[in-house]
């Protein structure tokens, strides 16, 4: 990986009010509820992991958070503001602050690299070309793929895909990340790629986050290890450390049965939580 | 249970017909708020107007043609084969030329429209485009909408001129008769009414198939299937709005203008 590019200062923390608040939210589409009264918070700083197997209602949160998807019932609150009662052009601008990686990278296949991480600036601003250009290449240098910056989507392995996607995320210097499954169907080694640059950003920019995953080992991995961004590498945290800015949440079909930090999790006497780490 | 399966399905075509009409709604009222995607809508017309004028120049030549020989054999047992450019330049520029028209761009485009935002829509380049804030709408549909409402308007021209110059050939070339009576005919004869019932139609059917061409692919669910489904529907529901919207502007037209 390319040299650590400091795309903003980092954020400070003093703030205490929640960056994401869901109050007793559910959903249903045509069925049974696929999330049923879900209540937690992000903390400004904090990295929240959301674990459960697949088809629990990970993504679905994730949707609700940033107001793609409205809730049954409930509160959502986005920088404090409750979007559940916002229109959607009301939405935009919060959106705006917040960075989204999905699934399967969701790149527009029909556009650049270059534009694809520079879309937001594109649409939603007159930034000189130049200036643009600048901040695409920083964004890219971040996630080690500069040389991507011409190529089209189609021509970029998963992983690097992954990576446009999340370089496309911190661009705008969002306030908060939604990572969905970062990295879901990849390998181990590109795996621990992907998980490093979400740990940098934890680290190096502090943004408060919320990862959904269903691999333990990522949760664990993000869990017991911080940035060193003088090497440009994650390491260890000393034995039986782990990053109390990181904690957990599980879902179990569609309810909330754990909420608390590593230590929590792995001395639950929740069944569920048990068999899952398991 | 058969009257519950009606009740359902009842609802949801009321409710998808009311989905369509905000939708459609939005997307024209879009044009008149900022921010506008003109760069779009530029690129838009050059797909829709330029991609498509192959098609539009062949069939209106060949809609023509066959106009021109059918009512020559028909006008021969009258004796009145003299009226053939007029009977040609009415139909064309009347009817032929705004509903096959619409029809071939509906074909081509609407699918197409579908499709592409059907493909967007299942891997969420739509979910990612608004989560970038910048809504889709005003994005993906609005300049669709409008190229296609401008492009049919000068490709429906073009399809009538073609289609005259059809009439042209085969009452010069096959039936052997006199071009300038048919020339001087087809313009002796036309109208102010027959050419704004001509050009009205285009702009409404433009906007049919783009907003439904748009309308299926936004709601596409269910993958690359989803995707296909979505393509057909819009093609046949595009299509069959196109004529049965005819009918309802002939109608109307007519009333109006009294010819």
């Amino acid at each position: 990986m390319n040299a650590p590019s400091i795309l903003v200062a980092p954020k400070p923390l003093s703030d205490s009010t929640p960056v994401v608040e869901l109050r007793r939210v559910s959903i249903a589409f045509d069925g049974p509820p696929v999330l049923e009264d879900i209540s937690f918070t992000v903390a400004p700083g904090e990295t929240r992991i959301l674990l459960g197997p697949a088809g629990v209602g990970k993504s679905v949160l994730l949707k609700l958070i940033n107001g793609l998807l409205l809730p049954d019932r409930g509160q959502v609150l986005l920088f404090g503001e409750d979007i559940t009662t916002l229109k959607e052009n009301e939405l935009f601008p919060l959106r705006a602050r917040t960075g989204m990686v999905f699934q399967e990278g969701a790149l527009f296949d029909s556009l650049t690299v270059r534009d694809n991480v520079a879309y937001q600036l594109i649409q939603n601003s007159t930034i000189p070309d130049e200036e643009i250009d600048r901040r695409v290449r920083q964004a890219l240098s971040f996630v080690g793929l500069e040389q991507t910056f011409p190529l089209y989507p189609d021509s970029l392995s998963g992983g690097m895909r992954r990576r446009v996607a999340i370089a496309r995320a911190l661009i705008n210097n969002p306030e908060l990340i939604l990572y969905d499954s970062p990295t879901g169907g990849l390998d181990p080694v590109t795996s621990a790629t992907i998980i490093e640059l979400v740990m940098k950003e934890r680290d190096v920019h502090r943004t408060p986050s919320l990862l959904v995953t269903h691999r333990l080992q990522d949760a664990f991995t993000l869990c017991t290890h911080r940035f060193d961004a003088a090497r440009n590498s994650m390491v260890d945290l000393p034995q039986g450390k782990t990053d109390p800015g990181t904690t957990f949440l599980m879902l179990e079909e569609g309810r909330l049965i754990f909420d608390g930090s590593l230590h929590d999790l792995l001395h639950t006497n929740n069944q569920f939580v048990r068999e899952f780490l398991e | 249970m058969a009257f519950n399966r009606i009740d359902r399905t009842a609802r949801q075509t009321v409710l998808t017909v009311q989905d369509y009409w905000l939708f459609a709604g939005r997307a024209l009222l879009n044009l008149f708020r900022p921010p506008v995607y003109w760069n779009d809508f530029l690129l838009q017309s050059d797909i829709i107007g330029v991609g498509s004028m192959t098609i539009v120049l062949l069939s209106g030549f060949f809609t023509g043609c066959v106009l021109a020989l059918q009512s020559a054999a028909t006008l021969a047992a009258f004796g009145a084969t003299a009226v053939t450019g007029q009977f040609v330049s009415l139909s064309m520029i009347k009817e032929l030329g705004p509903v096959l028209t619409g029809i071939m761009v509906s074909g081509r485009n609407a699918s197409s429209m579908a499709s592409e935002l059907g493909s967007m829509v299942v891997t969420e380049q739509v979910d990612a485009m608004r989560a970038l804030g910048v809504d889709p709408l005003r994005k993906l549909v609005t300049p669709r909408v409008f190229a296609s409402i401008a492009m049919l308007f000068f490709l429906t021209i073009v399809s009538d001129a073609c289609g005259i110059l059809g009439g042209a050939a085969v009452t010069v070339y096959l039936n052997h008769q006199n071009g300038t009576q048919y020339f001087h005919m087809a313009y002796e004869r036309l109208r102010y009414p027959d050419i704004v019932q001509g050009l009205v139609k285009p702009l409404i059917f433009g906007y049919i198939l783009s907003s439904v061409g748009c309308f299926y692919g936004m709601r596409t669910i269910g993958g690359t299937q989803g995707v296909g489904r979505s393509t057909i529907s819009a093609v046949v529901s595009a299509s069959v709005l196109i004529i049965f919207v005819d009918f309802l502007i002939t109608h109307v037209l007519l009333t109006l203008f009294g010819r």
